[in-house]
């Protein structure tokens, strides 16, 4: 049903029915001139018969003030002789209601204004308005005018009227469904798309022409919704996978450890089960961590916080871990940098950086923390991570081959970045040459402050 | 008057779950400890008014009123029991509001039970503020907090500021069992428990300088618990 073809549903559209107004509009519009111009024509000559008759009556009844009856009957009879068109008719009726003088047959039921075809006094009909009025001795006089042309007038106007309003109601309905159904095209055409993307093909876009008008508009908007979307769930995804399949491997040596510790259940074989479970629990503290830092939530607790003194104390905290490992821990803190953030967290990245340092450099090699106004730079002289694989690992779970062997969770670098996201700063790889260096930087935006 | 070392403490526990609840009591009993458990904040804080226990520990979430809003009325009604709360959530933020709704600590779970013990202990025998001690001594081990020196049987000892800090805190607590975090916590403010055994390094370094050369070790590692400062064996 959703594939109905587009004429039945038609009458459902937003063309429809703007073709539909507008069609009832242009006919409003196309009977008011129609109007105006009956008005001017038709009715302008029904009001000038109208006119004339009220004049002759005037003048009638004035002669016959004068001059009675008789007076009456001689002026009708010199106006029916001047009347070279025959469109004047007349009546004089006697209180019984016998024709006096003028050429029609018959008064009309009544006094006052009747229209309507009259009875001639030689036997012919013709459409006509007369006034009937009663005399003050018994009576009536009857002045009336023929309508004829009047009538073929309005006839004419009339077939005209029927013309031009079937004229403009084809060609309406032609425009409104022209315009309607390229709507209409185009509105399906976005309908069938976005059904495809809710059926589960996220890569299908919307087709967007080069006119630019609205519908281009909407398209280009949809589409970059749409990216958003599949990026982001692209992100869901793997972060979903990331996390069931990492799991999975600690989750089997608890296992194996616990199969262990059932077949010999002593203290070591138990501990050791007990550490592949604290170790699975450190994951997840570190996953929830890193989602509530990347909530943002965290913002709302922001204070004043000192980073030269917390770089010193990071430094300080891991000395003892470098020297263990030959490694020289040199520090270049710039005294009183100080920025707007969490300080727990700030502690937390720094921690993660040399602790990843200290890690991963060459053994009795340099590790290096420098803290200046423009951000925090630590450098390591081990292997490095590959430029192909810089942008990966900030990814959950994301660890170097090279580093599946060493324990650790991969989340560390995710970890860093998260919180340097958090507070408006941004994380880079670069190559030492040989070795790391991770640069934590504000781009020139407040905050960050050397005094 | 917190008791002596050794001696039973008066805990109230209030924790909805049962099986952690179970578990804890259990422990702390075991541990010589007197226990009172309420299984929602309104209990809580009914046993609470009642008085008597040197240590509370304060589930976050609990039934019918929760533990922060419990802790809240309880130092409202002028109850100043030391607090720990206990926590699903790890959250940075969650600790600094479980703090200043009036809790003196803060433990997120899961946690080893050594873990809580050892923190209870440190919150029932933590000497009372106003009784500023100038020189703290372990055997024949002297701090002088005003001089900031440190001397081992009359014989200098020099220390770095974070090292002094260090066992300043065990010194502080002797005779207590302090675990890894909370040295991390209180020594070098990490709310968060780094891969690298930082903890360890330091410990071994302090102890280079304090006990290498003298006949009788002072600071002892408890296995699975931490480590602790004493003069007897």
């Amino acid at each position: 049903m959703a594939e109905a073809h587009p004429r039945w549903v038609f009458a459902r559209t937003t063309a429809f029915r703007v073709t539909l107004l507008h069609l009832l509009l242009t006919l409003a519009g196309t009977s008011l001139v129609g109007g105006v111009a009956w008005w001017s024509t038709a009715g302008f000559a029904a009001r000038q018969a109208a006119q004339e008759i009220e004049r002759g009556m005037g003048v009638l009844l004035q002669s016959g003030a004068m001059s009675g009856p008789r007076g009456i009957a001689l002026s009708i009879e010199a106006r029916l002789a001047a009347d070279r068109s025959g469109v004047e008719f007349y009546l004089l009726a006697a209180p019984d209601g016998q024709r006096i003088a003028g050429n029609l047959s018959g008064v009309p039921q009544g006094p006052g204004w009747h229209e309507g075809t009259a009875r001639l006094a030689e036997g012919a009909e013709a459409p006509v308005m007369m006034l009937a009025t009663p005399l003050p001795g018994g009576g009536a006089l009857v002045v009336g005018r023929d309508l004829s042309a009047v009538r073929a007038l309005e006839q004419r106007l009339l077939s005209g009227a029927m013309w031009v309003g079937g004229a403009v109601l084809l060609l309406g309905l032609a425009g409104g469904l022209l315009i309607g159904r390229g709507v209409a095209k185009r509105a399906a055409a976005m309908e069938a798309a976005l059904a495809a993307v809710q059926a589960g093909a996220l890569d299908r876009r919307l087709a967007v022409g080069s006119g630019g008008d609205e519908f281009d508009r909407l398209a280009a908007r949809i589409n970059a919704t749409l990216d958003r979307l599949q990026s982001l769930m692209a992100a869901l995804r793997e972060v979903t996978d990331d996390i069931a399949h990492d799991l999975r491997t600690p989750l089997t040596r608890l296992r194996q450890r616990l199969d262990t510790a059932a077949q010999a259940p002593t203290p070591a074989a138990i501990a050791a089960a007990q550490g592949e479970a604290d170790a699975l629990l450190d994951i997840f503290a570190a996953l929830l961590r890193i989602a509530q830092v990347e909530s943002g939530t965290q913002r709302a607790g922001f204070t004043r916080v000192d980073l030269s003194a917390i770089a010193e104390s990071v430094a300080e905290v891991y000395a003892p871990a470098a020297e263990e490992r030959g490694q020289t821990l040199a520090t270049d803190i710039a005294p009183g940098v100080t920025l707007t953030g969490d300080p727990a967290l700030l502690t937390q990245m720094l921690a993660n950086l040399v602790e990843n340092a200290v890690r991963h450099g060459r053994e009795a090699g340099r590790v290096a923390l420098a803290v200046t106004g423009e951000g925090v730079t630590v450098t390591d002289d081990g292997p490095g991570i590959p430029q192909a694989e810089r942008e990966r690992v900030f990814r959950r779970f994301h660890r170097l081959d090279a580093a599946r062997s060493t324990p650790g969770s991969g989340l560390g670098l995710a970890l860093v970045r998260a919180v340097a996201e958090l507070h408006g700063m941004s994380v880079m790889l670069e190559d030492a040459s040989p070795g790391l260096r991770v640069r934590v930087w504000l781009h020139g935006e407040p905050g960050i402050r050397a005094n | 008057m917190p008791s002596a070392r050794g001696d039973p403490l008066r805990i109230l526990l209030v924790e909805d779950d049962a099986e952690t609840a179970a578990y804890v009591a259990r422990g702390l009993e075991e541990a010589g400890h007197v226990v009172d458990r309420a299984a929602d904040g309104q209990d809580g804080l009914f046993l609470a008014t009642g008085g008597g226990h040197e240590v509370m520990v304060v589930d976050r979430m609990l039934p019918r009123l929760d533990g922060l809003s419990m802790v809240r009325a309880a130092r409202a009604a002028g109850i100043m029991t030391p607090v720990i709360f206990l926590t699903a959530r790890a959250g940075v933020g969650d600790r600094v509001e479980g703090l200043e709704a009036g809790a003196d600590d803060y433990l997120a779970k899961p946690f080893a039970f050594a873990e809580l013990l050892a923190r209870i202990n440190a919150l029932a025998r933590r000497p009372p503020l106003q009784q500023e001690v100038t020189v703290l001594r372990v055997a024949d081990l002297e701090m002088d907090l005003i001089r900031r020196s440190v001397t081992r049987a009359g014989k200098r000892i020099d220390l770095q500021p974070r090292e002094f800090r260090l066992l300043e805190y065990l010194m502080r607590r002797e005779g207590q069992v302090v675990t890894r975090t909370m040295l991390l916590e209180g020594v070098w403010d990490f709310h968060f428990d780094p891969r690298t055994s930082v903890v360890e390094t330091h410990i071994s370094r302090l102890r280079g300088k304090v006990d290498k050369g003298f006949e009788r070790e002072l600071i002892h590692t408890v296995r699975g618990a931490g480590y602790v400062i004493r003069a007897d064996g």
